[in-house]
């Protein structure tokens, strides 16, 4: 049986640093993975070596048994694979909805041609998608703040936005980077259900995360780095019980 | 008469002009300082036409505005490999240029003498000689442009060009292509300013380097301030605002070479006073 995700030996190098070391692993369809380490471990670096928003020196990526080795972050999209940002990266100047809308694949009228000579065929087909693009923000709670510039978000509402647009792209392989980070109380119990629900949806999702607590609660599996190395790959408590990882993670040894 | 409606033929062409220079400064975030070179190509290559060759105008036109496509994308290119602050010298470096070529290729381009003696367009048979006839030419121009500008921004191509705008890593992480957005918007940009250089060299009859240097560049780039970035409203007022002040200055007596300097330096000023104090310009989002 062919892994959902098969990530083999990637190695990357920073000039005097090793971001990523021999680092293989795979991801099983239809689970929440997360992928936790100390600062500097590589986990941002994976996701962009497999989003293809960098390239690995050497090693491969497949996702359902087809090579994404050198393809661009668009046509990653475009195979199912979608991320979002430590950072956010929305787009601040834009709506909600708008942020959402942009998210979506194949709009008519995304170049000039059609919306100049085309302009009622555009006109509608965006009207038909301004309301799926309300029915994504439901999907996250979002749909009273649909035409609210995304700068007079709340960060939380922002963090629900990430996922939001990334759903909206259609990919069934949802790579989150630091969902929960600066959430707390209300905002973070809701982003942890919403991770539960996007899996009982069917999606599957890679997810870095700091909050062990978080881990417990929402991992079936857990990948360990370090140095740019895959150290451990097992349940949350198999891993939260090693107290060898345990000390790499808490005590910052090396 | 002809003093008014000279006046708005030309802030007409302006307005296309503008709408170029603010598809790409003020909606892709693409800082060119070089569309009036773009500009200029238009103008040359109409002229040239329209003197050397029996081209009908409305093909002079659309050749003019195809090679300014071809061109504003080749000089645009560079913004997918420097961002930000390194376009802007290099799109510098290509306004130099093009004034070096529409100086001293005399052959071409008359050199610093111009080419004077551009035939009036001819449509349908009609010579639109007088200018509230061309008025009629420059309006049409000014609302096709318009319309044009109008329809994508409020297409899904609006959108993903404001996207770009504020984050294109973000932009390629969602499945679309740089690449080709800013390809489009360069072309688009292109087909306004080199129709708008055909307008203008048909209707003064007579062109030369300074219309098209780096001076005219930041004349484009004061309307689309003054008048307001990322608006269509925005892009036709500027030209109608800062071509009245020369006029505005020719009604109070005083001798013609202060007049222009002191043209350029309320240019100036009203480049900085709206960049501190207004930066959404008069009917504009902040740049």
């Amino acid at each position: 049986m062919t892994a959902y995700l098969q990530v083999t030996d990637l190695n990357k190098r920073f000039g005097g640093l090793q971001a990523l070391r021999d680092c293989s692993f795979t991801i099983a369809k239809g689970r929440i993975t997360c992928l936790v380490g100390p600062n500097g471990a590589g986990k941002t670096t994976i996701f962009n070596a497999i989003t293809g928003f960098l390239a690995p020196d050497t090693g491969h990526v497949a996702f359902q048994g087809t090579s994404l080795d050198g393809k661009t972050p668009q046509q990653v999209v475009r195979h199912g694979i979608a991320r979002t940002f430590q950072n956010l990266r929305l787009f601040a100047d834009l709506t909600a909805r708008e942020n959402v809308l942009a998210g979506m694949q194949d709009h008519v009228g995304e170049e000039p041609f059609a919306a100049i000579f085309r302009p009622i065929h555009t006109a509608r087909t965006l009207a038909a998608k301004r309301l799926a693009a309300l029915d994504v923000l439901a999907h996250v709670g979002l749909q009273d703040r649909a035409d609210t510039l995304v700068r007079n978000l709340s960060y939380g509402e922002q963090k629900l936005l990430c996922i939001a647009r990334i759903l909206a792209t259609g990919a069934d392989l949802l790579l989150l980077d630091e969902p929960t980070s600066g959430l707390s109380g209300a905002a973070l119990t809701e982003v942890m259900a919403l991770l539960r629900r996007l899996q009982s949806e069917g999606k599957t999702l890679l997810v870095v995360e700091h909050n062990t607590r978080v881990v417990q609660q929402i991992a079936d599996d857990v990948l360990f780095l370090h140095h740019g190395h895959l150290l451990a790959h097992g349940s949350p408590a198999e891993i939260i019980a090693d107290p060898k990882l345990a000390e790499i993670y808490f005590g910052g040894a090396l | 008469m002809d003093f008014l409606t000279t006046y708005i033929a030309l802030a007409e062409i302006y307005v296309l002009l503008g709408l170029s220079t603010n598809l790409l400064v003020g909606i892709v975030g693409i800082f060119s300082v070089s569309q009036a070179a773009v500009f200029g190509v238009g103008a040359y290559l109409t002229a040239f036409l329209l003197m050397h060759s029996s081209t009908p105008f409305p093909l002079a036109i659309l050749l003019s505005a195809a090679l300014c496509i071809l061109l504003n994308i080749i000089v645009t290119l560079p913004s997918l490999r420097v961002s930000g602050d390194y376009f802007v010298v290099t799109s510098f470096g290509i306004q130099l240029l093009a004034t070096a070529v529409f100086t001293n290729w005399t052959g071409g381009t008359g050199g610093a003498n111009g080419l004077p003696g551009v035939p009036a367009p001819i449509l349908f048979g009609h010579e639109f000689i007088e200018p509230t006839e061309f008025m009629l030419l420059s309006t049409i121009g000014m609302a096709l442009g318009c319309l044009c500008f109008w329809l994508i921004m409020r297409a899904p191509f609006g959108a993903l060009l404001r996207a770009i705008r504020e984050d294109e890593l973000a932009v390629a992480a969602l499945g679309k292509s740089v690449l080709r957005a800013k390809v489009s918007a360069a072309a688009l940009a292109g087909a306004f300013a080199g129709s708008a250089g055909g307008l203008y060299a048909t209707f003064l009859s007579f062109i030369d380097p300074s219309s098209f240097d780096l001076d005219a560049s930041i004349l484009l780039l004061t309307m689309v301030v003054v008048g307001g970035a990322r608006t269509l409203a925005g892009s036709v007022i500027g030209p109608f605002v800062l071509l009245a002040l020369p006029q505005i200055l020719a009604l109070i007596d005083i001798p013609t070479t202060i007049a222009a300097a002191a043209r350029q330096l309320i240019y100036g000023l009203l480049l900085i006073v709206f960049m501190l104090f207004r930066p959404q310009g008069l009917l504009g989002e902040k740049l």
